[in-house]
């Protein structure tokens, strides 16, 4: 469409942006960083910079973006992994605590309560729940809005500065791994996917909630339409800031499909991968096992 | 026939009973004329385990799709059926804790934990506590396969006593989680679970039927497999009031003496009813 053509005719003059230097191509990797052509040392950089801005209106964005549907996909990612009392869970690109929260919640909730026997409430003692992001703003906003939800004195919320692509914690460690729209920032996502399998305790699982591909016809224009047009727009309106806005739009649609990223997660080393589509693929949780 | 089939499709079944079901596996009864070709053809893939289900993975067109280590499908034949081992492993020990955690997440969490694998794998069972009853049943068949594979007196006793045997062989395997196989029918019978449920009591039914030397071609056929699943579902309700004591009463242990009289009562009808049509059908003969 007309929207693409356009877009398409920035991309080509962007490559011949300060940038990237056509020299440094010859030395260093380029990546994406939505429609553009970055080095891969800048993007982390860039990545950076985009979320430092957007920290402190992250959420209501989240809200306003998704018509407010961003809650219900992440209470599907938790129903999915099925929490546990005495649980180590890492939520790595998890700034905000959204997914954190809820799986406490989980854990701690009342009814599950009722259902316990003696041996579980020791055992709760015992869980833990690492919050792990790149961008320290990210993680205040989190331990802020964590107060709010009277989690402040909670010891099981760790908050952890960290890179996905070299995560600081030990071998076969955690029982749980999720990274809700965080791997599509990544520079190298193998790196971090082999950091996930690297965590993980035997049995333990991986979910990743991420933007995807939508296929169905006529859905999939509409989508377009409203994530080039609106988006933006909404980012000017609100955050005051378009740019960041353009590029998670774009970095959306060059994420790998859900089929190629499902293959990449097998090679990770992952077994039994499946993915489910959400809103006919604008969301896919990917989950997979690791033995 | 049915028998070595089923014994090689039962393994898939118990690991795979989501995808299974969208394939073109028959979940109703079939005719007798299909039932060889659809056990054979799923007993082929079974065979080819390792190509072709990945091949019938990929072309199913439900929402989730799964895909093994995409690497070289020949060398890795081990680890591609090592989850649903590991899987298989874990089921088996929560079983044990059944009986104090009833069929639940508690349960498989403990097995979980007793087997060494991080309680997170619950979360990959698709459904939960019904892939844990599902795993009994199956498994519960596969050793009264077993059973009839073993025992020869089978052929000395009447049909209608043969069934009646066989029923309580099955029946027997339950009574030590008794207590809980209330909760167990309550998640067999839940709408998403109760395509697979109804499955596993169509091939049980079949087979006990199979071991009593069943050769019926018609519909005899799809009735005797109706009237035998109406009476095992009945005897299995009886079972869980009964607290007759049986013959060991220094153990206490509740033998269901009543259930059993219950059930040789039943099959007893259920054979003069066959009777009782057949005669019908012979008067109306107008010689």
């Amino acid at each position: 469409m007309a929207l693409r053509s356009i877009y398409r005719g920035l991309k080509k003059n962007n490559l011949l942006s300060p940038l990237c230097n056509s020299c440094s191509h010859l030395h260093s990797h380029s990546t994406s960083f939505g429609y553009k052509e970055v080095r891969e040392e800048e993007k982390s950089q860039m990545v950076g910079n985009v979320f430092t801005s957007v920290a402190s209106s992250y959420d209501l964005m989240n809200d306003l973006m998704s018509g407010g549907l961003h809650r219900l996909w992440k209470e599907r990612l938790v129903s999915k992994l099925n929490p546990f009392p005495g649980m180590k869970h890492l939520d790595v690109a998890g700034g905000t605590g959204d997914v954190a929260f809820r799986i406490l919640e989980s854990i701690n909730n009342v009814g599950r309560r009722a259902m316990r026997d003696i041996h579980d409430d020791n055992v709760l003692d015992e869980t833990q729940i690492f919050v792990c992001d790149i961008n320290p703003n990210m993680l205040n906003v989190g331990k802020k809005r964590a107060q709010e939800r009277g989690f402040g004195d909670d010891k099981s919320l760790v908050w952890v500065e960290g890179d996905a692509e070299a995560l600081k914690f030990e071998d076969d460690s955690m029982d749980g791994y999720t990274i809700a729209f965080g791997i599509r920032n990544v520079t190298h996502i193998e790196k971090a996917l082999a950091e996930a399998h690297r965590v993980l305790k035997r049995g333990g699982r991986f979910l990743c909630l991420e933007l995807s591909h939508v296929e169905l016809p006529i859905f999939k224009d509409l989508y377009d339409y409203y994530s080039f047009s609106v988006i933006p727009a909404l980012g000017e309106l609100v955050a005051g800031d378009r740019e960041s806005y353009q590029y998670l739009v774009e970095s959306v649609r060059r994420f790998p499909s859900q089929e190629k990223f499902a293959k990449m997660i097998a090679e990770a080393g992952f077994d039994k991968v499946e993915y489910e589509n959400l809103v006919g693929g604008v969301v896919a949780i990917h989950s997979g096992l690791k033995f | 026939m049915y028998r070595s089939a089923a014994r090689r499709l039962l393994p898939a079944v118990c690991r795979r009973t989501g995808h299974f079901r969208s394939k073109a596996f028959p979940v109703r009864f079939s005719a007798p004329i299909i039932h060889p070709a659809a056990f054979s053809a799923a007993a082929a893939s079974e065979n080819a385990r390792n190509h072709k289900l990945n091949n019938f993975e990929a072309s199913n067109s439900s929402s989730s799709s799964s895909s093994n280590e995409g690497r070289k499908p020949r060398v890795t034949d081990r680890p591609k059926a090592h989850w649903q081992e590991e899987q298989a492993r874990v089921l088996q020990a929560s079983l044990r804790h059944v009986i104090s955690l009833g069929w639940s997440d508690a349960a498989m969490i403990a097995g979980a934990r007793e087997v060494g694998v991080s309680p997170s794998i619950v979360g990959s069972f698709p459904r939960k506590e019904a892939a844990l009853v599902e795993f009994f049943m199956d498994d519960c068949l596969q050793r009264l396969i077993d059973i009839i594979d073993l025992k020869e007196d089978l052929t000395n006793l009447i049909p209608s006593n043969r069934v009646a045997k066989l029923v309580r062989i099955r029946l027997e395997m339950q009574a030590p989680y008794i207590s809980k196989w209330p909760q167990a029918l309550s998640i067999q019978a839940q709408p998403s679970n109760i395509a697979t449920s109804f499955k596993q009591r169509a091939m049980l039914v079949d087979e006990i039927w199979h071991a009593a030397g069943d050769e019926s071609t018609d519909i005899d056929w799809y009735v005797k497999r109706t009237v035998l699943g109406g009476i095992y579902s009945t005897t299995e309700i009886y079972m869980l009031t009964d607290t007759s004591p049986g013959f060991a009463h220094l153990l206490s242990v509740v033998d269901f003496r009543d259930t059993w009289a219950f059930l040789d009562e039943r099959v007893r009808e259920a054979f003069d009813l066959k009777k009782t049509v057949q005669e019908e059908n012979l008067d109306s003969v107008p010689y």
